[in-house]
């Protein structure tokens, strides 16, 4: 008998194929780091950066290929239900493997020069990257959190990897230490949840919470709350935001801009996948929290983000005001607000990639007073524009992305009737643009010339840049295509 | 021959054209020449347009003849148009008008001789001219007013002329804005005529019912304020006397015989709408007027402010005839005024002159032999004001006293009121006379007085001679010959007719003759023969004008300049200052909650911990759902 | 949308070339030309600029000729699919009340293009004033509220970034107060457009086309009375109606003379118009609600601005200013709802552009010889520079409202429109027909009159360019002035549908014209011709 319990065991099946783009990444992680121990002299920062830019192309390659069989076989499961492949998490592949390649060609330059050992930095970069696709994906909550906990592993040491920085090391303390705590309320949310519907499974919690109906539900609001403190903490939503401000001034550019983007998407992503979806039956309870969140993240954003004189502390504060966007598009609980947050982050993350391009071509070994852009629009018209664009993009003016982003944002709320939080965002709309209009005057308006060439420009900045605001101002122009693929994007873990 | 009413302001506007393309080219004297042919011209195709009209029956609408050029102003169901309306009244006008302004033209000729801006003066005359017949000819209230303004805007230019001497700058920036103080009346008249008539045209006004009580003493009153700015009535009079910093020319033409009796015009073309009570009010304020003007001109010094003031008085007793229903009258008087005013300023300005620009009668006097010709015209402009027969002047005084002793309400209080006005202005101007052309010399030897050339002298000529005859046109007492009155009687509804006998009407007329030669014996003993002492009879008071003008100044100086001043800075600092002090208040809340990013992780985890506790109790409570 | 406007799609396909479209790219394409042109030639750019903003004028005034008079609804229309899953299109269309913005808004900016130096930086220079021409086409050409907005706001980045790039010493703040000012103006209006469409779907699919939105009326009264006040009140700041005003003395002081001519001629029409197209026409009944208040707010607006501008000491103020007093007199002819008021508004849209354009072209002028705009820094300028002081008071004696002049035949209309359905306003309002006269001819006396200083003496006259510049301000003052006809009669049809259309929806009742306004006879109350 024993013995035949050992043979019984029968691990679950697995749709290897469906995991492609997460092993490629960490394959090439791997072969990154075999060459730089085993052949040092070829491990060159052009080798990493190109291994990493076509590990991103390929997965993206393979995660379109998967994108086809969902919309035509619909959303599926693997591993016994723990991961999802649904065009929700391939929406969010995308994203970040876009995101893994600005940032490793943004990073080629820097890397060089802040003499930072290259292969190290781009093995984390793709650990954190496949990290961030399966906290996208995961169906399940503790699978989630490997996920989580992957991505922001691999973030800490890349802030701390710039060690003649003592703010570097500073920032990376403080974001590891506060991570670790706020974990620690997901960790205990995941517990009571399992505890109050008998599964870590989104699926089955869905289920479970759609059929059985509580005499008592405290230990659910718990969880519930425990979860969305984490989740919020990684999104930076006030009050759980006092890391970031500190966090992206002090870290290395290129990898502010990767938390930006991707730690946002992917605790979105998380966030989504858990409430819209597993707690979907709830969502009287949860919808009014995260209203009330959104609005108090989109106040102190936009508020703290004027008082601000360093563009990086300028830009957190911003990406704070844009979690306050995404979060109302999230209490809205409805298949559009799902799809404006995904359009939303969608185009944020191409603004803040650009952006954060330029800041740290534009930083003076990592200081970044608004100085800097003193005469930028005489001495680098053409940066200068484009620099202009993404900021007026991030302000929400018409003919860009984020117009058509917080124009649905808007939507969504207006259509569940949430007029107040409709207006305070776009109030509070205003106000931030006073601080990104303060950039955008230091550009035009500062005539004292800096003529001294900017320090660490490369090419590959001025692709990425391109790149981000030639997307920043299609998706505002025909934003049609983008705003499809994000409607087809919603459906959430239908099946097990 | 009617229709070429056209012609008639046209020709002024080409002058003005080509003066405004070519003057500077043309410069002295030509610009003059043409200038004044082109007044001369209009004035013979009025006279054209007259005979016209006079072939026609005089019966009904017989005389009345309108002629549309364009659509103006289509709106809606206000159809206004840009047409003439000729008949006996507007001709009337139109013929002094043209007539007296070609005069001064010419005389301007000589004048304006050696002015730098001598071309551009002529233009200014030019447009004037447009602007007036405009006013004259205008078929409906707004092309009227249409030149009612322009020629406000000419005024305003012409005051300025030498607009760098401030005190010319500041008077015809007075005028212009004391006029528009009348043109609100008339804009606000125009409306509700509209919204009540539904036209603003002259001839459906005067053809369809009158409108509500009410509504029709609001009318006339705002009428009549359009008109009192424009007339220089109290209280508003008081740009003109300023107006006289122009060139004595202007003063004739502008603020003499044209512009300022237009007032009287428009009242006398709105006749049918004015109502009794409008009506009381107008005779009073006119008498009134009449007779305050006259007590200011009684203590001038400066040759045409005396004439300034008698003008007011004058254009008051035209409002005492239109008050007092007599609005023939009022049109007489405004022609052999037309004459005998512009006689005098044109004679002062040959005076003025003649002394190298000396206007202080005090410095004057024994003229007579310098200049024989001015004093001589002078001399029958003296006689035609003071009302003594048989000059122009007699004749249409005679006829307003006489229309003033028929009101109904008050009647023998304003003929009193008037009859002393006679007096004095028999006095004033007798003591203009007197400084200015007799007695002994009081110029300072490095004077040379000089008869002037003859342009300007043949104007004078003319006019005393229009001045000493004018009163021909409507002699009272034998029916046929008051040709003024039946020429314009199609245009009143009920033409008024005077009631007394021949008796009373010889008994009135005697007494206004006697009080001019009271007044005149009175000037001639005190100032030619000195039996009464001078000084009592210029006292501070009336020679400071009774402080009517110096008190506006204290109250838009005062009051007035530092109520704008606090308007502005409410704006500044209130209006803007809430604006900017949102800003600040948001600033000063991030300022509030800045601390909470202290750089230190303890307060962080402390402040993730509260958030963690609040949305714990809000859910698990559900506070909020 | 539904299968109204996949017809009208369908049409268009088959019509002819859509020339409105070819009006806001023309001016896009030549922004993107003067950007390639090569920075070794600056000479080129102002050129290049004014040929391309030259050709979209053309094509104003090819849609001015083949305007249709005495058709009321919208001509030239095309519409093309542009966010289908939003409900949102791209549709243009022209009526009597667009058709002489457009018109203005096409001719001001070669003008401007050619007639201001900028002194420094042409290329952006140039490039930033046609895609403010593009933007502001964009604006009063929209018949869909999001395609509006977009318009609306997007025409803040080039005006904000001429006042900032070209301004004078404050335009820091300037720039910035323009700009946030007007985008919280617009920040409600958004919520307010998203609140409309999706409001009035019902079972229909969501549309943004205004047209539509104006016939469903599906709204409730409250909720219309809401939305309509959020759009008033980024019209409002945008016109500028007191006490939402004082962006714009700072905007016009600070602005280089492009930008305050651009600003006054164009920008400011954006608000009026706005509360024309979109406040009346969608929100008729919240519209005749909220009339007292905003013409009452109109009215102040024209005495106050009259009052400051009195007192201003910076010549450019002052002119600001004199807008904010002009600007309140076509907020009462909106807010009066006659057809005489109507059409002296839009009228007087047009004369305000005319006049207060030419007003800052001029001081810009002066500004370039004496180098200082403060009133009291100048005297005796008329003896020194005659002809360029004749042309200061024709513009002068068009903005205090001269008959035979444009700005006599705009106020007029409006006032006696007004003053059936708002008669005490009328009478107020029409006093500042005198405070016109007062700042204005008192600032002309200091400034021109009186015996010039040494520096005065030495300022020249106009150049014959400057002369040609402004020669089309003159000659469109003066036309305007003495036969309006041509712009009235193609205004008409609009405004008759707009009034009818308020009738139909809102209990006011337009007073039988010209007669007493007891009378309410709503047979014979329109077509009274």
């Amino acid at each position: 008998m024993a013995t035949q319990n050992v043979l019984a065991f029968i691990g679950p099946s697995v749709n290897w194929w469906a995991l492609l783009p997460q092993m490629i990444l960490l394959g090439a992680a791997l072969l990154i780091l075999l060459v730089s121990a085993l052949a040092p002299k070829q491990s060159s920062t052009v080798f990493v950066t190109v291994t990493t830019v076509c590990a991103a192309i390929t997965s993206y390659i393979v995660a379109m290929g998967l994108w086809n069989d969902v919309q035509r076989d619909g959303p599926s499961s693997s591993i016994a239900s723990a991961f999802g492949i649904d065009g929700f998490s391939i929406f969010f592949t995308m994203l970040i493997l876009i995101a893994l390649a600005a940032t490793a060609l943004l990073s080629h330059g820097y890397l060089d020069d802040e003499g930072i050992d290259a292969p190290e930095f781009h093995a984390l970069l793709l650990c954190s990257a496949a990290g961030a696709i399966v906290m996208a994906s995961a169906n399940d909550l503790v699978v989630m959190f490997l996920g989580l906990e992957a991505l922001s592993i691999g973030l800490y040491v890349m802030i701390a990897m710039h060690d003649r920085r003592q703010e570097a090391r500073e920032s990376a303390i403080k974001y590891f230490v506060l991570g670790a705590f706020s974990s620690a309320f997901l960790l205990y949310g995941i517990a009571l949840t399992y505890g109050s519907t008998g599964s870590t499974n989104l699926i089955h919690i869905r289920d479970y919470l759609g059929a059985v109906v509580f005499r008592d539900q405290h230990l659910l609001m718990a969880a519930m709350a425990l979860l969305l403190v984490g989740l919020s903490f990684k999104v930076a939503a006030a009050p759980f935001h006092f890391w970031a401000p500190d966090v992206y001034q002090g870290a290395p550019s290129p990898v502010t801009g990767w938390m930006a983007s991707v730690a946002k998407a992917a605790g979105f992503a998380a966030l989504l996948r858990i409430f819209f979806a597993a707690f979907a039956s709830h969502r009287i309870d949860w919808t009014p929290i995260v209203s009330v969140l959104a609005a108090v993240t989109l106040v102190v954003g936009a508020v703290m983000a004027i008082l601000q004189n360093d563009v990086k502390r300028m830009l957190a504060f911003s990406s704070v005001s844009h979690a306050g966007y995404v979060l109302i598009a999230v209490q809205a609980a409805t298949d559009q607000g799902t799809a404006a947050a995904l359009f939303y982050l969608f185009t944020y993350t191409f603004m803040v990639l650009g952006t954060f391009a330029v800041v740290g071509a534009m930083g003076r070994d990592d200081e970044h007073p608004l100085t800097n852009y003193a005469g930028l629009g005489r001495s680098r018209p053409v940066l200068a524009i484009g620099f202009t664009i993404l900021l007026l993009a991030q302000a929400g003016i018409p003919t860009t992305s984020g117009f058509v982003a917080k124009f649905q944002v808007i939507a969504a709320a207006v259509n569940n009737e949430n007029y107040v939080l409709a207006g305070l965002a776009m109030v509070t709309a205003v106000v931030g643009a006073f601080m990104y209009l303060r950039i955008v005057m230091a550009m035009y308006v500062d005539n004292e010339e800096n003529e001294d060439s900017i320090p660490s420009w490369h090419w590959t900045t001025t692709v990425v840049v391109i790149v981000m605001v030639g997307f920043t101002l299609l998706a505002g122009l025909v934003p049609q295509f983008l705003i499809e693929f994000a409607e087809d994007a919603v459906p959430i873990l239908i099946r097990g | 021959m009617v229709e070429l009413v056209w012609l008639i302001p046209t020709l002024p506007l080409l002058g003005f054209l080509i003066l405004l393309a070519t003057g500077h080219l043309l410069g002295e004297p030509r610009a003059g020449w043409i200038a004044t042919a082109f007044a001369g011209a209009s004035f013979l195709a009025t006279f054209i347009v007259l005979v016209g009209l006079l072939g026609k029956d005089s019966h009904g609408g017989g005389r009345s003849y309108e002629f549309v050029l364009f659509e103006w102003l289509p709106a809606g169901s206000l159809k206004v148009e840009a047409g003439f309306l000729v008949d006996p009244l507007s001709i009337t006008m139109a013929l002094f008008v043209t007539g007296v302004g070609a005069l001064i033209h010419l005389y301007s000729i000589g004048y304006m001789h050696g002015d730098e801006k001598y071309s551009k003066f002529f233009l200014y005359l030019n447009l004037f001219l447009f602007s007036m017949l405009m006013l004259v000819f205008g078929n409906n209230l707004v092309v009227t007013f249409l030149g009612w303004e322009g020629v406000g805007a000419c005024s305003y230019f012409l005051i300025s002329f030498w607009h760098q001497r401030e005190s010319a700058a500041t008077a015809g920036k007075k005028a212009f804005v004391t006029n528009r103080v009348g043109d609100w009346g008339f804009m606000i008249a125009t409306f509700a005529i509209w919204s009540a008539l539904g036209t603003v045209t002259y001839t459906e006004i005067s053809n369809s019912p009158a409108m509500s009580a009410a509504t029709g003493t609001a009318v006339s009153l705002l009428l009549f304020v359009a008109a009192a700015g424009k007339s220089a009535q109290l209280p508003l009079y008081v740009w003109l006397p300023d107006a006289m910093e122009g060139p004595t020319p202007v003063s004739a033409m502008v603020h003499a015989a044209t512009m300022v009796t237009s007032g009287v015009y428009l009242l006398v073309r709105m006749n049918n709408v004015l109502t009794d009570d409008a009506l009381l009010v107008i005779a009073v304020i006119g008498a009134t007027t009449a007779l305050f003007a006259a007590l200011c001109a009684v203590a001038q010094h400066d040759i045409k402010r005396v004439l300034a003031y008698s003008t007011v008085s004058q254009l008051g007793y035209m409002f005492l005839a239109i008050g007092s229903g007599a609005y023939v009258a009022a049109i007489f008087h405004v022609i052999t005024h037309a004459f005998f005013k512009a006689l005098l300023f044109l004679g002062s300005g040959s005076v003025i002159h003649g002394m190298h620009d000396e206007q202080d009668m005090r410095k004057m006097g024994a003229l007579r032999i310098a200049m024989p010709i001015t004093a001589a015209t002078f001399i029958v402009g003296w006689l035609a004001i003071a009302g003594v027969p048989p000059f122009a002047g007699f004749w249409s005084k005679d006829e307003i006293l006489l229309a003033a002793w028929e009101q109904k309400n008050i009647g023998p209080l304003l003929w009193v009121v008037g009859l002393v006005t006679a007096l004095l202005t028999a006095y004033y101007m007798s003591r203009q006379v007197i400084l200015v052309f007799f007695g002994d010399q009081r110029w300072d030897d490095d004077v040379h007085p000089h008869e002037s050339s003859w342009t300007m002298t043949t104007p004078l000529c003319v006019l005393a001679v229009a001045a000493a005859a004018g009163g021909a046109i409507n002699l009272p007492l034998v029916k046929d010959w008051l040709v003024l009155e039946h020429f314009l009687e199609p245009i009143f509804h009920h033409p008024h007719h005077f009631s007394s006998g021949t008796g009373t009407k010889i008994a009135l007329a005697v007494i206004s003759v006697a009080a001019g030669l009271i007044g005149i014996s009175v000037a001639v003993l005190t100032w030619m023969k000195h039996r009464i002492p001078t000084d009592r009879l210029e006292p501070e008071f009336l020679e400071n004008a009774m402080y009517v003008d110096a008190s506006y100044a204290r109250v838009v100086g005062g009051p007035g300049t530092s109520g704008f001043q606090k308007t502005a800075d409410f704006d500044r600092r209130i209006v803007d200052g809430g604006v900017n002090g949102v800003g600040r208040a948001i600033m000063k809340l991030g300022q509030l909650i800045q601390p909470t990013q202290s750089g230190y992780m303890r307060n962080y985890a402390v402040a993730v911990a509260l958030g963690a506790l609040a949305i714990l109790v809000l859910l698990a409570w559900g506070l909020l759902s | 949308m539904g299968i109204a406007v996949m017809s009208l799609i369908a049409a268009q396909s088959a019509s002819s070339f859509p020339v409105l479209n070819a009006l806001i790219l023309v001016p896009i394409i030549g922004a993107l030309v003067v950007v390639l042109l090569p920075n070794s030639r600056p000479e080129l750019m102002r050129p290049i600029g004014a040929l391309f903003s030259s050709i979209a004028a053309a094509l104003s005034l090819y849609v001015m000729a083949q305007f249709s008079i005495h058709q009321s609804d919208f001509q030239f229309e095309s519409i093309q699919s542009w966010i289908p899953s939003l409900g949102i299109n791209w549709h243009v269309g022209v009526d009597g009340i667009s058709l002489w913005l457009v018109v203005l808004t096409g001719l001001i900016t070669p003008i401007v293009l050619v007639a201001v130096d900028p002194h420094h930086d042409p290329k952006p220079y140039t490039a930033w004033l046609l895609l403010l021409q593009a933007g502001s086409f964009g604006a009063f050409l929209a018949l869909d509220l999001f395609l509006f907005f977009v318009m609306f706001e997007i025409v803040l980045v080039p005006m904000y970034m001429l006042i900032g790039g070209w301004g004078y010493d404050d335009r820091r703040y300037a720039a910035t107060k323009f700009f946030l000012y007007t985008m919280a103006g617009s920040a409600l209006m958004l919520v307010a457009i998203v609140s409309v469409a999706t409001l009035s779907a019902g079972d229909q699919s969501v549309t943004f086309s205004v047209v539509e939105l104006a016939e469903r009326q599906a709204l409730s009264t409250n909720t219309a009375r809401l939305c309509f006040l959020a759009f008033a009140l980024a019209f409002v700041i945008k016109v500028p109606v007191f006490p939402v005003h004082t962006w714009l003395p700072d905007a016009h002081t600070q602005a280089p003379t492009a930008g305050s001519v651009v600003l006054a001629a164009v920008m400011l029409k954006l608000g009026t118009y706005g509360l024309l197209r979109f406040g009346l026409y969608l929100f008729p009944e919240a519209s005749v609600w909220a009339a007292p208040t905003l013409a009452t707010l109109g009215v102040v607006g024209v005495i106050y601005g009259a009052i400051v501008a009195t007192m201003q000491k910076d010549l450019k103020r002052l002119v600001a200013y004199s807008s904010v007093a002009h600007m309140g007199f076509i907020v009462l002819g909106i807010f009066a709802f006659t057809t005489q008021s109507l059409e002296g508004g839009v009228l007087q849209m047009i004369n305000h552009g005319l006049s207060t354009g030419a007003l800052f072209l001029l001081v810009g002028m002066l500004y370039e010889r004496r180098q200082t705009r403060a009133i009291e820094e100048l005297s005796g300028i008329q003896s020194a520079a005659p002809i360029f002081a004749g042309f200061f008071t024709v513009v002068m004696l068009s903005s205090i409202g001269v008959p035979g002049l444009n700005g006599f035949v705009g106020e007029f209309l409006i006032l006696i429109g007004s003053y059936d359905t708002r008669r005490w306003w009328t009478i107020v309002a029409a006093t500042g027909v005198i405070l016109a006269a007062l700042y204005l001819l008192w600032a002309y006396q200091r400034v021109f009159h009186g015996e010039p200083t040494a520096q005065d003496q030495e300022t020249a006259d106009l150049t014959l360019k400057e002369g040609l510049v402004l020669a089309p301000f003159i000659i469109g003052i003066v036309f305007l002035g003495l036969y309006p006809k041509p712009v009235l009669e193609r205004i008409e049809p609009a405004v008759h549908n707009l009034i009818s259309h308020l009738e139909e929806h809102s209990d006011f009742v337009e007073p039988d014209l010209g007669q007493p306004i007891i009378v309410i006879d709503h047979s014979s109350s329109e077509d009274h011709h």
